[in-house]
């Protein structure tokens, strides 16, 4: 994306075609409006850039079918040259004709056609550079079809294009009937701008439509070239021959009616005639994405001292970031597209009440309706102002543009954000809810700018951008963010090339079922762009995965990766396949049960160690897990919630380990905590088969806690990702926070798999021997893996109930453990019989219960009375106290008092 | 004239000792990008890497030749039809012609607005302005004087009717020995004239108050507005007015308490499975013509608009307007039933806005011939696929359509049509949607797929089309109660219309902003009170409520 430069924002608008009443599609399904398609059309047109064309920025639909597009705007058009200057030097045409032509050349090499060129579509910067505007007018609009008006003025029509006629839709396709225009067409209006700038006014300027039609007809009919026609005219003919022979030439190649003898941009742009501006051009030289093999310092040049001084002294720094970047924090500044156009006197339309049709039949047809004058095409583009926006900047110090990234060693946890004056009041900004630092301009542009620092220094400082992260991402490069907290490298392009999409599959036809069903309220996601890239990513993900199949819901995950990603879908097929072996290893196996069912007893051994009352209550309905959360899971809740939430979600879910989306679930039944337990099985199947809304920042700040205060072998599970080999030194081991369990060293005392009847039949979870003797600390305060224990100071968390014999625990227990043997503990009542242990028990309910027993099931058992009598936080040791024989760890208790 | 074109391209490449071609059908333009294409080309004949590149570029010149090739080719084509005369280039032109003129601004007639459009947007500015006080003052001034007139031509039928009555008493007492049978012919044929003399009498003074009003009144509405845009101090009148209207005495302890309390029920509900999107529900109990009449509304015994009346002048004009479902018969006209209250409630007051009851009835029957004419289109399309599947049902139908023919009936309403009347001088509604309905309504055995159904539906798409945003359905799909509606009659009613309106909505919103809506459903005033909150209490089964705040007893 280019920077801003001198540039102006503008916005123009256009109504697109609105369908005939209930049209369904081949599919069935009602077709999509024409506004959409546009909206996802115009997403490539965002990826062009080119110093000789204004850069599309943004498109946005209002009601009825309106879009608003921004681009890049400049003020003065050749048309105003024309108009102020008449003829201008031959040195000048030239210079002008060749900027032109690397214009269209750059658009014909992307296969887009300007169609709509015209005098007053060619925009001069201050620099009387040429800029081309609405050059994506007819590729946006599927080449006409989308619009019902005609794209291009009568005056520059092209023979072909008027002999096609205007535009006719198929009805069954919707696509344009007749064949597109080529890029000679371009060629043609090139020609006739050319021959106005010779001639200093415009031709045909009091002609009406008809007459200027007939005059195109004249030429195409006549055997004479059109040069000569043109000729005819006594004051043309004079004016042309005070031109050079090689312009004549140019224009007689332009001007020529048919169009395989007319030239070809490329190769116009080799003419003699513009021999001096060849040598003078700097080469266009494209952006690089952020994952590329290609040479990034490829014809690199380090700027001269002088040049840097240059540049360097103007004041103005926000002209030096990209206009994408300024646009969005136009927006952030308060800049309303929808009231800038109502002040300008655009938005007017007429009063609904006077547009009603008067008289409706049965089929849904309407009679009697007016139109609205608002919907015909008007060329105005109204500028927008950045008054405002520099307003709200003008505090920010220059060095602020130019964060320093300091050495790694020196960077303070707390120092994350830049030092400028205003960082106090930044880290202030910091604290407030996510929603309003996402709107905060200041914050967001201080933000964008560090992370944008950061990402090109990618992968060297990936430990930053996590670090950064951990605090907020800003929505405008949340794309790169995640896809460098994936640690996504590599010829991500190169990958996805190789990858066959296009040959029938046989899991094409379920594929195509899924899109239409996959997040459509999403505007974009809805286009038919989309739907054709979703297909192309799932595709490739089955394809590159061949030991799994596709199952429902892979659309969903899909999803966010590829809203973000939208114009690089490489990079979200390389987030998708980073993202599903950390989070949803082995969870697209043709017989992925093993997996889930292991996963959901998990997930119900969680409720239990965090909510007990809730765990019995649905436990006792009989709503299990199996019911509601599998679709969580498996689509790692972008099934459940609508984009917006799921990528403030997923932000801190990238950060966590692979039992983070466990806590997660937590979260949002204690959301729901309240109506769940006062609802029977039926009420809660329909509370979750359409879910309630759900407070997402509070749903993050929950499972963050949670997940802080579950021992991290309790959410073992054998069939998680197994460790990999390469340890990421890159990768700060921040804290236990993003580590997997099956990341950290095993040894006997870790947590081993469990077979999954004896899981499904424990209420609570285990704890290996290793995470009690480090919550215990009983091997001293040490080095610590686990953030459940925070103070240094504070007594241990947990309480060791020894559940075994009074006998065996005698002979020797854990250090600290009470005794309440499992024979005795229970009154038939199912009460605890008091005794001081239990008082003991008793007194200490906020800590972590760990009851240990011997090998068999007295301690699962015990454990499981006590969540019915509402303990929280209980848990077993694997394997009973046996496991500690080796360590020394087993002491002799004090005589009982 | 193809959009592509599949073209044979052939790569040769050298390896060692041996020369291998390669050939492949290609389709032009190329519907991937050129690397991806190789990419396949190199699966599916096993290619060497080193060939890989060369392959690349080879393809990529080809492509670009072939596509340019093509276009040219097509060009050529269709500028040879012209040149030859194939295609007149006097037809082509004046194709051109309207798509210009129709659809850009640059080319088309300027738009010049109404005369009750430009009345429309000087009444919107002085509505919200301090003026609009005086406004609806001066508004409720003149349907006072509606109203007295009404009242006369009330009592001065009545006497007639009176003395017509006697009259024929008298006579018919006679018959016989003063009076011949002719003679009371006679006089009930003159009586009739007479009456009929007079009412017509009465609703031309009627129609010409309105008219005089409605003059007046814009007339004065353009004064207001043009002496507003001289001076920015408040002008007199406002001042005047103002001071009239704080110089109202208190509102008596009587005039406090809402004059007619009627049941309803609000709900806030989400719709949309992932996004959310919040919508207001009401379940009100009322007749349906109480939406539409204003009440008599009094302060300290001097009569005042109601409040309604501020609410539903001020958003006239705006993007947010409320339009009720009122089920009517096949005939366009105002003569019985329910229509006639309608009928009368319209002219109990001069509507400023829009042209009378009548004119727009008038209007829409121009509509019914060119509806007549798609209906048949349509019904030709359905009946030749109806055909090929069921031959001995053409008969049936056959002289159904001959049956409306000889009727004249191709210009008559059918189940399901509906016809939409707009009011500026009604309670609570801007917009009133007639909806065609027919006496199978009673029966208990509807399905989603009947036509009065299908056209709330249509209604409801009309709605978010052009900012309904509060729409009144009869919920039971009926204004009064009857006697075999029985309970579970309504119930099952009640509860095929949340479903539907529900589906509607969500289908209505799935592509439409995420403004939120106001559904009112009416039952009728004879509904039971213990039936009205069992339909109440299906809303929440139906409908997902917006997340509710548990009090907790802590």
């Amino acid at each position: 994306m280019p920077a801003l430069g001198t540039a102006g924002f503008g916005i123009r608008t256009f109504y697109a075609a609105t369908h005939p009443n209930d049209k369904c599609g081949a599919n069935g399904l009602p077709l999509t409006p024409n506004s959409v398609k546009i909206l996802g059309r115009f997403q490539f047109l965002k990826t062009l850039s080119h110093p000789r064309l204004c850069q599309y920025l943004d498109i946005s639909k209002t009601k009825h079918e309106c879009m608003l597009v921004v681009s890049e705007h400049h003020s003065s058009s050749l048309k105003e040259l024309i108009k102020k200057e008449g003829s201008i030097g031959e040195s000048e045409i030239v210079r002008v004709g060749y900027q032109l032509l690397e214009g269209l050349c750059y658009l014909h090499n992307n296969g887009v056609v300007h169609r709509n060129l015209s005098v007053e579509h060619v925009l001069l910067d201050v620099e009387k550079n040429v800029k081309l505007s609405e050059h994506g007018l007819y590729y946006m609009t599927d080449y006409g079809a989308d619009v019902s008006f005609p794209i291009g003025l009568p005056r520059y029509m092209a023979p072909e294009v008027l002999c096609s006629g205007p535009v006719r839709v198929d009805e069954e396709t919707g696509h344009c009937v007749q064949p597109l225009s080529g890029p000679k067409s371009d060629v043609w209006a090139f020609g006739l701008i050319l021959l106005q700038l010779v001639l200093g006014k415009e031709i045909w300027a009091r002609l009406g439509i008809k007459e200027t039609l007939h005059k195109i007809v004249e030429m195409i009919k006549s055997d004479m070239s059109p040069i000569d026609i043109f000729q005819q005219d006594a004051t043309v003919a004079s004016k042309l021959q005070g031109t050079s022979r090689e312009l004549r030439d140019v224009l007689r190649l332009c001007l020529t009616v048919s169009a395989a003898k007319r030239a070809k941009s490329s190769e116009l742009k080799q003419h003699p005639l513009f021999r001096d501006e060849r040598m003078k051009a700097v080469p266009h030289k494209e952006e690089v994405r952020m994952c590329t093999t290609e040479l990034r310092c490829k014809d690199l040049e380090l700027p001269t001292y002088e040049e840097t001084i240059e540049n360097e002294f103007s004041d103005d720094h926000l002209s030096r970031r990209s206009m994408s970047e300024v646009f969005y924090l136009w927006r952030l500044a308060g800049g309303d597209l929808e009231a800038v156009l109502r002040k300008a006197g655009l938005a007017k339309t007429r009063r609904p009440v006077h547009l009603l049709p008067c008289y409706g039949i049965v089929d849904g047809e309407v009679f009697g309706q007016d139109r609205d004058f608002a919907e015909l095409l008007d060329f105005t583009v109204v500028p927008l102002s950045q008054e405002q926006l520099r307003y709200r900047l003008r505090d920010v110090p220059a060095t602020a543009y130019y964060p320093l990234l300091e050495e790694e060693s020196k960077v303070v946890e707390t120092q994350s954000l830049p030092t400028s004056p205003s960082s106090g009041e930044l880290t202030s900004s910091a604290s407030l809810p996510l929603v309003i630092r996402e709107k905060d301009v200041e914050y967001q542009f201080h933000r964008i700018i560090l992370y944008e620092r950061l990402l090109a220094a990618y992968p060297f400082k990936r430990p930053c951008i996590w670090r950064e992260a951990r605090v907020d991402i800003p929505p405008l490069v949340r794309a790169n963010v995640w896809a460098a907290i994936l640690e996504v490298e590599g010829d991500v392009e190169g990958m996805y090339d190789s990858i066959d999409k296009e040959t029938p599959t046989t899991t094409d036809r379920q594929i195509e079922v899924d899109i239409p069903r996959c997040h459509q309220y999403h505007e974009l996601l809805s286009s038919p762009s989309a739907h054709a890239k979703f297909k192309r990513v799932l595709k490739a993900w089955v394809l590159s995965n061949q030991q799994y199949v596709y199952w429902q819901g892979l659309d969903s995950l899909c999803a966010p990766f590829l809203a973000l990603s939208f114009n690089n879908e490489a990079l979200a097929f390389a987030c998708l396949s980073a993202f599903i072996p950390k989070y949803l290893h082995k969870f697209f196996l043709r017989d992925n049960s093993a997996v889930i069912q292991e996963y959901l007893a998990v997930f119900s051994h969680l409720i239990a160690f965090h909510d007990p009352e809730l765990s019995n209550h649905l436990d006792g309905i009989g709503f299990i897990p199996d019911l509601y959360a599998i679709p969580w899971f498996l689509t790692m809740y972008a099934h459940v919630f609508p984009l917006h939430k799921i990528v403030h979600l997923w932000d801190t879910l990238l950060l966590g380990n692979s039992s983070f989306p466990l806590c997660i679930g937590v979260s949002i039944l204690q959301q729901l905590r309240d109506r769940l337990l006062s609802f029977g099985f039926n009420e809660c199947i329909l509370l979750f088969s359409d879910m309630p809304e759900i407070d997402i920042e509070r749903c993050v700040q929950d499972s963050i806690k949670i997940f802080c205060s579950t021992p991290k072998s309790a959410t073992y599970r054998q069939h998680a990702r197994p460790n990999k080999k390469k340890t990421s030194e890159d990768r700060p081991n921040l804290s236990y926070y993003s580590r997997d369990y099956h990341d950290q060293p095993q040894s006997e005392l870790s947590m081993e798999p469990i077979p999954i009847d004896e899981l499904k039949g424990e209420k609570c979870c285990r704890i290996s021997a290793e995470d009690l003797i480090e919550l215990g600390e009983l091997a001293g305060a040490a080095y610590s893996r686990s953030p459940t224990k925070k103070r240094q100071t504070s007594k241990p968390m947990i309480l060791i109930v020894d559940v075994r014999s009074p006998e065996d625990f005698r002979r020797g227990t854990l250090q600290d453990s009470i005794n309440i043997p499992f024979q005795t503990a229970f009154s038939p009542e199912g009460d605890l019989n008091p005794c001081s242990a239990v008082q003991t028990l008793n007194s200490r309910r906020n800590q972590v219960i760990i009851v240990v027993g011997n090998r068999g099931r007295n301690a699962a058992n015990f454990a499981n009375e006590l969540v019915r009598l509402g303990y929280s936080r209980v848990c077993v040791l694997h394997k009973g106290l046996d496991v500690f024989r080796t360590t020394g760890l087993i002491t002799v208790p004090p005589a009982d008092i | 004239m193809p959009h592509s074109v599949e073209k044979d391209f052939s790569y040769v490449f050298h390896t060692k000792s041996t020369k291998s071609t390669l050939k492949v059908a290609v389709t032009v333009p190329l519907r991937t990008s050129v690397k991806e294409f190789v990419a396949r080309l190199v699966q599916a004949h096993n290619l060497p890497c080193f060939a890989v590149q060369d392959l690349e570029e080879k393809l990529e010149e080809f492509v670009n030749r072939e596509n340019c090739s093509l276009q040219d080719k097509n060009a050529e084509d269709a500028i040879k039809k012209v040149k030859d005369g194939e295609i007149n280039a006097d037809d082509l032109v004046n194709q051109w012609l309207p798509a210009y003129t129709e659809e850009l601004k640059l080319y088309s007639k300027p738009y010049e607005p109404s005369k009750d459009e430009k009345f429309a947007e000087v009444y919107h500015s002085l509505i919200h302005s301090p003026a609009l006080e005086t406004l609806l003052n001066l508004e409720h001034e003149y349907s006072l004087g509606v109203e007295r007139l009404i009242k006369d031509r009330d009592r001065d039928l009545q006497h007639l009717q009176e003395k017509q009555r006697k009259e024929m008493d008298e006579a018919l007492a006679n018959v016989g020995t003063v009076y011949r049978d002719e003679d009371i012919n006679l006089l009930a044929q003159r009586q009739f004239e007479n009456s009929q003399t007079v009412e017509s009498k009465w609703v031309s003074e009627l129609s010409a108050l309105h008219e005089q009003q409605k003059a007046e009144y814009r007339e004065w509405v353009h004064r207001v507005h043009e002496d507003s845009q001289g001076n920015t101090t408040l002008p007199t009148y406002v001042q005047r007015l103002r001071s009239m209207s704080n110089a109202l005495p208190d509102a008596e302890e009587e005039e406090r308490e809402a004059p007619i309390t009627r049941l309803e029920e609000s709900f806030t509900i989400h719709l949309g499975a992932q996004m959310k999107t919040t919508h207001n529900l009401r379940l009100l109990c009322t007749d349906i013509l109480e939406l539409c009449r204003h009440k008599p509304h009094t302060v300290g015994g001097v009569v005042i608009p109601q409040p309604q009346r501020l609410q539903t002048a001020m958003s006239l004009y705006s993007h947010s307007l409320c339009g009720v479902v009122m089920l009517v018969d096949s005939r366009l006209n105002t003569y019985t039933g329910s229509k006639q209250k309608f009928a009368l409630v319209c002219d109990s007051s001069t509507d400023f806005h829009f042209p009378s009851l009548e004119r727009q009835l008038q209007v829409i029957e121009q509509q019914l011939p060119l509806a007549a004419e798609i209906k048949a289109q349509k019904r030709l399309m359905r009946g030749e696929e109806a055909d090929q599947v069921s031959l001995n049902s053409s008969s049936s139908s056959g002289s159904a359509s001959n049956e409306d023919k000889e009727k004249g009936g191709e210009r008559r309403l059918h189940s399901g049509d509906f016809y939409l009347t707009k009011h500026s001088n009604l309670s609570e509604v801007h917009t009133v949607f007639h909806v065609v309905a027919d006496d199978n309504l009673r029966t208990s055995d509807i399905t989603s797929r009947h036509p009065v159904i299908l056209a709330i539906r249509n209604i409801i798409k009309l709605s978010f089309r052009y900012d309904i945003h509060t729409l009144t359905v009869p919920l039971l799909l009926t204004h009064e109660m009857t006697e075999e509606m029985t309970i579970s009659w309504c119930m099952k009613r009640a509860e095929l219309m949340f479903k539907c309106v529900k589906g509607f909505m969500i289908e209505m919103a799935t592509y439409s902003s995420q403004e939120s809506r106001t559904i009112q459903f009416l039952v009728p005033s004879g509904l039971s009170e213990e039936l009205f909150h069992q339909i109440s209490n299906m809303i929440p089964t139906i409908f997902r409520l917006s997340n509710p705040l548990v009090v907790k007893s802590s």
